[in-house]
This record gives structure tokens, C-alpha cells and sequence, in this order.
């Protein structure tokens, strides 16, 4: 019962914003917001699991993401059942992840992150000239979520699906946190010298962080790619991928829970001054640039006023 | 365990009082509600905002003349910034939160082909958009409309044609390696092969190139004698002006997204004697009818900026949707408006636009494009639509 | 032939724009080791303060432009005051954030001015060519090449005979080491920003004749992080010569190569590099040179 207790501690937050949100915006805007939210939180989960466990940088985690979007979307696409490609997604994410970690052997630190950089623009370039298979940037369309002829079309069957893979991911990563490989993590983020004289491989170490935060990449790409039902490359690109770092770092990149809040902050401020603007009175109000002036505005000040996130430890 | 059932409880009733009470979603007795998810920050931001502000202007005018069959027209307006997850939340947002009775020049493909099944699943009309990808229009949905030319059909008219008058022996083409030069390409190989021709040579760049000299020089070394860009403004002056400097006086023709003011206004010199097509004429001032005249003029003391093409499209969408809304009469319903959209003919207005017509078969309401130059800094259009 | 020679002097010239916009992002980097993902931004900044004030104000252009950078200078300086003060000696994510969130904001306000968002802009820089026998170069292109040649002498002097510069030097070689000496490190790290900035801003007006001034003009700074990681992220000189190593790169890959591999050509370029010269390509060479 106390665990019960524990988790339910956990959970009331987001049952209230949900039922605040229902019927603030209409369960199909809330539960569609939800399942963005939650697809997002599961790529977040890699992230904090790159950045905020194993300490490196990683500046085209989206790309680990168009990886898992694609490889569903194209099997499916082949007439294979969408719950039979996940895995082979997920595999995909897991294989660019250990991809994009193979410089971290020889490179460290801001050199490493440039890497992944340099990776995220040759996959999103790859994806838009290989079209035999992925018909390039004319992007395709992807069909429904579908188990044993059962659709997930209403939103809320999407976010239950969503929830269930997110659930399968934190209870995952909550496992692998507080394993040896999680210590290995932290060994090699706070100190590379020290855990390499402990007998901690920095290289294996950061390669695993790959492998596990790239697998969860892919499973939010093959979500993404069924909930949004059309992919294009550019989708993936740069601002995606800071997205996802900034939603790490809102949310607080050391605890797992980070990517929910995160994701929440990333997904619901750009739909917060939306609504907000329908209010304001005059011209000004529509301005194009407005929303991102305050999205970089709520960024800088969560950056300066809490950097350890909201779900991290008060200063 | 009682907290979680009365929540749950609290939720199912939130979820029964958000379903629609009105019939037709969007109507009432004093307003209609219309959505965009448009792109006014994005890469076609320079599209989105004229478009936006031409729509608006039609509003206003219907509204201040007191509104069809009583009801004023609301213009809610989203922008996706041309990012497909930002454009779902959108489109739900205006679909539920706004109860948008229809649709009108959602912008950008990624951003038209994720929202779609989202708008026509809630019974919305999807009217317009700015997209080639045929999925707009075919096959035949009762809510979708598209009036846009598809680059598909409107190249292949124009580039035959140019061949055909002028006797081109060898056409190349640089395109955007996007969906739309992927459109381009396939209308101009279609066209070259009605003639027994083939593409000599094609090149592509990358969405915000900046230098175009080695495509230009790959195509020189072609030996093309006319070259289709499949570009934008900027980069359809780059081509021009670079191969105006290197002394390759070269034929070029480009889509209706080159033909722009902002082409002559930016290329000068270099873009003189560039062939366009266009599917809608830019409002030039100098020349211009009385009622056009006056309509630039209101256009300027609204907004406080020029007018050009994007603005005349976006109010002739606006004014397409207004004289379709009087026609179906006081029982506005979504039903009701697709179907007299289908009877409806609209012949060729003071603007110079093409003559829309939609049917119940076809709900493309206009295939043609008409060519066009760049003579003393302005674009002169030189034939009518061409079939 | 010519095609070559003449498609590589488009390389050179826009491979100095990438150049300095990589010179900009190093001389911040060195000084305050904080990673700056806004010079794009600022260099849209610039070219738009420009504008602004020709067009708009009605100033000449000259004066315009000295002013543009100018205040791009203060910005800069205002921003690391306020700002990226913050970042220093914080784990370098929190520079790359803070940069990418202040960028954002700018962007958003330039796009937040109905007249400047709509329309692609130009400068009337006069679009002459010159004709050297059968080779043709754009003014433009000739104006960026020269203007590099000038900054990156004066940079140079800047650095080697100026009080200022001589601080920053020591500043960057060891920030503990130079307080100690007497320089007075905070206003060095200001001085390193707002010079950033300036360099930024000029690669903006440079650029506003070749690709004309746009809100999305700041892309090409995607270009140059490659350059100042090729240069060694620590090396002035070699971010410059990187940048100019990646223009003719990607020129000569779009005649040459087959469709398409223009644009990956920089990033293969910089994965490759890195895995061959985990130290940069100037510690590369030194290092090979040493042997």
C-alpha cells in the first residue's frame, strides 16, 4: 500500500492538470496536448539520460528520433503491424545512439557535442536523398496505430497508448538509474579520470547512455510518427533537437521525472501564449514574433533562476 | 481510493458538457468562426502574414457592411511557424477551444498533411490550402477544396509551351530539394515528354542556400538554353544574377512562387527579360483599374504596407468563402456550404484572377497559369491562361 | 576550367562570411569559454540595424552600417552583463541554452516588425562585376574578401599591440593567472562579447549583398560552428582559414560531386576531422609540422 502511496504522490499533479485542463480546453485539445506532452517526455527521458546521468552533450538527439519515426513509418508502411515495427524502431534509435556515441573514444566534452551535431545534419540529409525508401523530402504519410484491428484514433486511446510506453520507459530507466550501469553513469559525468581509475570504462559508459537514451528516441519517434500521420526530414532538424535539450534542462536533467515537467513546459508555453494572445486587445497582440520572444524569455529565466530544472533540487 | 472516483466522476462529466450543442460547429446566430493554422514566423512566414492580412481585410469589409445574413466573420489565426506539432495542437485548439466552422489557407505541407485528417474527422471544411500535395483534393472528400494551380499541371502547360513557341533544344532544370521542386520536376519531365525530349540536366539546393554559382555552372556546362527554377524569390534572383555575371545570357523560366515583385524589386538589372507564371497578377498600381486602384489604396491605410500577390490571394480565399456562405442562405451548415461550393462558377474578377469553378467530380477549382516577363522592372504577362 | 576558378572565388568569398562568423564564435569561446549558438542571430541583428537605419532613418549608408555594429557591440556587452555573466564556470550546456534562448528572442522581435518580417531586403550596394580577362567577380564577392583581409589585420594588431587586446590574450591563455597580473577579468569578458558580436555583425552586412537581408539570413552560422571546430575552436586564425577551407569545400563538392553531396560536405568534412584530429585541425598540423 505504501508504494501505492508513493506513486500516487507522484501522480496527483498531473491529475489535477488534467482536470483542470479538460475542461478548460475540450478533452480532444487536452488528451492531444497529453499524448504530445507524454511522446515528448519519452524522448526527454533519453535526454536526461545522455546529459543529465552520463554528463555529455548532445546536440541531435532528433535525430535519434526521425531514426525511429522513419524505420515505423516506412515498415508500416510495408503492411507490417505497427506494434511488430516498434521494437525494430526502437532498435534503430539504440543503433544511431551507438553510432553517434563512437567519437566519444576519442573525443571529449564541447568536441564531442559538435560530433553529435555533425551526425544529427548527416542523418537529417541522408533521410531526404535516400527517397527510393523514404520517398526524401516530400515527406509520407503515415498510417493510424493499430493493434489486432483495433485503432487508436480517438485521442484518448492515443494517450493511453502513449502513457503505457511512457510507464514501460521510467519504470526501465528508474531500474537502469539505480544499477551499476547508472553509477557508471554518474562516475563518469562528475569525474572521467576518477571513474576510469575505479575500473569504470568512460567509453563503454557513455556508449551505453547512448544505446539506452537513443532506444527511448526511437520509440517517441514511432509514436511521433503515428500521432502527427505525416513525416518529412526537416522536421527533425536543429530545433527539435534543442527542444528536446531545453525541455531536459527546464524539467531538470538529473531526475527522470525532469522529462515529464519539461515536457510539459515545452509542449504547453507555445499553446499558453496562443491562448493568452486570443485575449489581448489591438494589432500588436498578432505579432508573428511574439510567441518566440516570451518561448526564449521562460528559457532564460528558468536557465538563470533555476538551474537545476523544476523537478530538481531547490538551490 | 473515493478521491480517484469522484475525479474520475469530475472528468467524465467535463467530458459530456464539452460535446458540441450546436448543429453546425462554428455557427451561431451573430458570428461564423474561421481557423488558419498559418506560418507567420516560419520559412514561408513571408507568404503566411500578406495572406493573413488579405483574408482579414475581406472579413472586415463583410462585417462593416453587416456580416452574411446577419452573422459576422471571425478569423481566428494560428501559427505552426511550418513545424507539424506545433500545427495538431492548432488544429485541435481551433477546432474544439475556437469551434472553427471551416479552414481557410492552412500553410505549409508538413503542416497541411498532419492537420487534415484532424479537421475533416471533426466534420470541418479544409478549404484552400497552401500545399501542392494532390491529397488536398483527391481523391474527392466532401470538405476538401483546393484552388491552388498544382505546380504539376500549370509547369507542364507553361514549359510545353515555351518549348513548343520558342524551340528550345535543350531544358534543364535547378529546383528546391523539397516537395515542391520534386512537383516541378515531374510537370516539366511530363511536358518534355509529350515532345520526345528529355531533362539535359537537373541541380537542386537546399532550403536557405546561400551560394548558387556551382549549380549555375553545372547547368552552363550543360549547355541548357532554357533553365525552369523550381525556387523562391531570393534564390530565382541568385540564379539569375549569377549567371548574368559570369555572361551566360540563358533563358529561365520559374513557378509562381518566383513571380513576385520582390524579384525585380531585388534582381534589378539581372532579372530582366526573366520568364514567370503566374496564377494570380501582382496588384501594380501604375496601370492599374479604377476599382484595383482602390483597393490598393485601403489595402495600404489598413496595414500600413504594400500589397503584393499573397495579399490579393489572401483576400480573394476570404472572398471565395463569403460568396459561398451568402449562396447556402441562412442554414449555414457544413454539409450545406460543400455542396453549394460544388455549383459554384467565379469568373475572373478585377484582380485578373482565373475563373474558379468547382463540381461535385472535381474539387480543384483551378488548374491554369499564365506566362509572364520581367519587362522594364516590372512583370508584364504576355499570354492568357494557358489550358 | 574557368567554371572552376570562377565557382572557387564564390567559395572563397562566402567561405569568409563562415570564416568570420566561426572567428566570432572562437574569440568569445576563448576568452569566456562559454559556447555562443546566437552569432546567427546577431548577424541578422546587424544587417536589419542597418536597414533600419538607412532605409528607415534615412541615414547614409556608411554611417549606418558603422552604427549597426556598433550597437550590436553593446548588445553583446549589455547581454554578457545581464545575461551570460551567469555561464561562466557552469558546465557549457548552460551557455549553449542561454544562447539559443536570447537568440530566439531576437529573432522574435525582428519578426515581431510587420515591415521587417515579410519581405526579403536589400542594401544598395551597387551590383557591379569586375572582369579580370575571362574570369568575372561580383563586387560583392570582391568586398567580402577585401573587408576579411582588413578585420583580420587589424584583429591581429588588436591583439598583438593594444593594451586591451594584449589583457584579453592573457585573459584567454589563463583567466586566474591574469587577475592575478592586475587585468581586470569581468570587463575583459564584456570587451569578449561585445567584440563578438561586432564580428558578428559585420559578417551580416557582408553577407546582406550576396543572399540579401532576411530573418532566417542566421542559418549560415550552422556553417560556421563546423569552421571553428575544424579551426580548433581555440585558434583565431584557424577558424578564419576553416571557414574559408569550407566554402571552397562546398563549392568545388557542387560541381564535382555528385547531386546532393553539397550539403553534406561540411559536416562530413568536420566528422572526419574530428575522429582524425581529436584536437582540431590546427593542432593537427602543427602537431604533424613539429615532427
Amino acid at each position: 500500500m505504501s508504494g501505492l502511496r508513493t506513486a500516487w504522490r507522484h501522480l496527483w499533479p498531473w491529475a489535477l492538470i488534467l482536470a483542470l485542463a479538460v475542461p478548460a480546453m475540450g478533452a480532444d485539445y487536452a488528451l492531444g496536448k497529453a499524448t504530445l506532452v507524454i511522446t515528448y517526455a519519452i524522448a526527454g527521458l533519453g535526454v536526461v539520460i545522455v546529459v543529465g546521468q552520463a554528463g555529455q552533450i548532445a546536440l541531435g538527439q532528433a535525430a535519434l528520433v526521425a531514426l525511429g519515426a522513419y524505420v515505423q513509418a516506412v515498415l508500416v508502411g510495408h503492411g507490417l503491424a505497427p506494434l511488430l515495427a516498434m521494437p525494430l524502431a526502437i532498435a534503430a534509435g539504440a543503433l544511431g545512439g551507438a553510432l553517434a556515441s563512437l567519437p566519444a573514444r576519442r573525443l571529449g566534452g564541447l568536441y564531442f557535442g559538435m560530433s553529435t551535431l555533425a551526425f544529427a545534419l548527416i542523418v537529417e540529409e541522408v533521410l531526404a536523398r535516400w527517397d527510393s525508401v523514404t520517398q526524401g523530402a516530400a515527406g509520407m504519410a503515415v498510417a493510424g496505430f493499430s493493434v489486432f484491428g483495433w485503432r487508436a484514433d480517438a485521442t484518448l486511446a492515443q494517450a493511453l497508448v502513449s502513457l503505457g510506453a511512457l510507464a514501460a520507459a521510467l519504470l526501465l530507466c528508474a531500474r537502469l538509474v539505480d544499477s551499476r550501469h547508472g553509477r557508471a553513469w554518474r562516475a563518469v559525468r562528475d569525474d572521467e579520470v576518477a571513474a576510469a581509475a575505479c575500473g569504470v570504462s568512460p567509453a563503454a559508459a557513455k556508449m551505453q547512455a547512448f544505446v539506452v537514451g537513443g532506444a527511448l528516441s526511437g520509440l517517441a519517434g514511432a509514436l511521433y510518427a503515428h500521432w502527427i500521420g505525416f513525416i518529412s526530414p526537416e522536421q527533425f532538424g536543429l530545433v527539435f533537437s534543442f527542444e528536446l535539450l531545453m525541455l531536459a534542462f527546464i524539467g531538470g536533467a538529473r531526475r527522470l521525472g525532469g522529462a515529464l515537467w519539461g515536457a510539459l513546459v515545452i509542449v504547453a508555453i507555445p499553446q499558453l501564449i496562443a491562448v493568452l494572445r486570443d485575449h489581448l486587445p489591438g494589432d500588436w497582440a498578432r505579432a508573428a514574433g511574439l510567441e518566440l520572444v516570451l518561448f526564449g524569455a521562460v528559457i532564460v529565466a528558468v536557465v538563470l533562476l533555476r538551474p537545476s530544472g523544476i523537478a530538481g533540487a531547490r538551490p | 481510493m473515493k478521491t480517484l472516483r469522484s475525479f474520475a466522476l469530475a472528468a467524465l462529466s467535463c467530458l459530456a458538457l464539452s460535446a458540441p450543442v450546436s448543429a453546425a460547429p462554428g455557427v451561431n446566430a451573430k458570428e461564423i468562426v474561421v481557423g488558419t493554422v498559418s506560418d507567420l514566423s516560419g520559412p514561408i512566414a513571408m507568404l503566411g502574414v500578406p495572406v493573413r492580412d488579405g483574408m482579414l481585410m475581406r472579413f472586415d469589409e463583410v462585417n462593416a457592411g453587416g456580416g452574411v445574413h446577419g452573422r459576422r466573420i471571425r478569423l481566428v489565426v494560428e501559427d505552426a511557424g511550418y513545424d507539424p506539432k506545433r500545427a495538431v495542437l492548432a488544429a485541435r485548439k481551433l477546432v474544439q477551444r475556437d469551434q472553427a466552422f471551416a479552414f481557410i489557407a492552412n500553410m505549409g505541407t508538413p503542416v497541411v498533411m498532419a492537420t487534415m485528417p484532424i479537421i475533416v474527422d471533426a466534420g470541418r471544411l479544409h478549404l484552400f490550402p497552401f500545399s501542392p500535395h494532390r491529397a488536398t483534393y483527391e481523391p474527392l472528400h466532401p470538405l476538401k477544396f483546393q484552388n491552388f494551380a498544382p505546380y504539376f499541371d500549370y509547369m507542364e502547360a507553361a514549359t510545353r509551351h515555351m518549348v513548343e513557341q520558342r524551340g528550345y533544344a535543350r531544358t534543364c532544370l535547378l529546383y528546391q530539394d523539397d516537395d515542391y521542386g520534386l512537383e516541378v520536376m515531374k510537370g516539366v519531365e511530363a511536358a518534355l515528354a509529350r515532345l520526345d525530349r528529355e531533362l539535359v540536366e537537373r541541380t537542386s539546393y537546399k532550403r536557405g542556400a546561400t551560394d548558387l554559382s556551382s549549380q549555375i555552372a553545372r547547368l552552363r556546362a550543360a549547355r541548357c538554353d532554357l533553365v525552369v527554377l523550381a525556387t523562391v524569390v531570393r534564390e530565382t534572383v541568385a540564379a539569375m544574377a549569377e549567371a548574368r555575371k559570369i555572361g551566360w545570357e540563358v533563358d529561365m523560366l520559374v513557378t509562381a512562387s518566383g513571380y513576385s515583385a520582390q524579384t525585380h524589386e531585388l534582381g534589378g538589372a539581372a532579372v530582366e527579360g526573366l520568364y514567370g507564371v503566374s496564377v494570380l497578377p501582382h496588384p501594380y498600381v501604375e496601370g492599374a483599374n479604377s476599382q484595383l486602384a482602390a483597393w490598393v489604396e485601403r489595402y495600404r491605410a489598413r496595414f500600413k504596407a504594400e500589397p503584393n500577390v499573397w495579399s490579393v490571394m489572401g483576400y480573394t480565399l476570404a472572398d471565395l468563402f463569403v460568396r459561398t456562405a451568402e449562396a447556402t442562405g441562412p442554414e449555414l451548415t457544413q454539409e450545406a456550404f460543400a455542396r453549394t461550393l460544388e455549383r459554384m462558377q467565379f469568373s475572373r474578377d478585377y484582380f485578373g484572377s482565373p475563373s474558379y469553378r468547382f463540381t461535385p467530380e472535381d474539387h480543384l477549382g483551378n488548374r491554369h497559369g499564365r506566362l509572364a516577363q520581367i519587362r522594364d522592372g516590372r512583370w508584364v504577362l504576355i499570354s492568357d491562361y494557358l489550358e | 576550367m574557368l567554371a572552376f576558378i570562377q565557382v572557387l572565388t564564390s567559395g572563397i568569398a562566402i567561405g569568409c562570411v563562415y570564416g568570420l562568423v566561426a572567428l566570432s564564435f572562437v574569440l568569445i569561446y576563448k576568452a569566456t569559454e562559454t559556447v555562443s549558438f546566437m552569432q546567427g542571430d546577431l548577424l541578422m541583428v546587424g544587417a536589419f540595424a542597418a536597414l533600419g537605419l538607412h532605409l528607415g532613418a534615412g541615414w547614409p549608408l556608411w554611417l549606418a552600417a558603422a552604427l549597426a555594429v556598433a550597437f550590436v557591440g553593446v548588445l553583446g556587452a549589455g547581454l554578457e552583463r545581464t545575461v551570460l555573466r551567469r555561464a561562466i564556470g557552469q558546465p557549457h550546456l548552460v551557455a549553449v541554452l542561454l544562447t539559443f534562448g536570447l537568440g530566439m528572442m531576437m529573432r522574435g522581435s525582428v519578426a515581431s516588425l510587420p515591415a521587417a518580417a515579410q519581405e526579403v531586403h536589400r542594401l544598395p550596394f551597387a551590383a557591379d562585376t569586375y572582369a579580370i580577362g575571362p574570369l568575372v567577380l561580383a563586387a560583392s564577392h570582391v568586398w567580402v574578401v577585401v573587408a576579411t583581409v582588413v578585420l583580420a589585420a587589424a584583429l591581429a594588431a588588436f591583439f598583438r599591440y593594444t593594451r586591451a587586446g594584449l589583457a584579453l590574450r592573457a585573459c584567454s591563455e589563463d583567466a586566474r593567472v591574469a587577475a592575478l597580473m592586475g587585468v581586470p577579468v569581468a570587463r575583459m569578458h564584456t570587451l569578449a562579447w561585445s567584440l563578438g558580436a561586432a564580428l558578428a555583425a559585420v559578417a551580416g552586412l557582408l553577407l546582406a549583398p550576396v543572399t540579401f537581408i532576411h530573418l532566417n539570413m542566421g542559418l549560415i552560422a550552422l556553417k560556421a560552428f563546423p569552421a571553428a571546430v575544424l579551426g580548433g575552436l581555440t585558434s583565431l586564425p584557424g577558424a578564419l582559414l576553416a571557414g574559408i577551407f569550407l566554402g571552397v569545400a562546398e563549392a568545388v563538392a557542387g560541381l564535382l560531386l555528385p547531386e546532393g553531396a553539397k550539403d553534406v560536405v561540411p559536416y562530413a568534412l568536420l566528422m572526419s576531422a574530428l575522429l582524425l584530429f581529436p584536437n582540431g585541425l590546427g593542432a593537427g598540423l602543427r602537431r604533424g609540422g613539429g615532427r
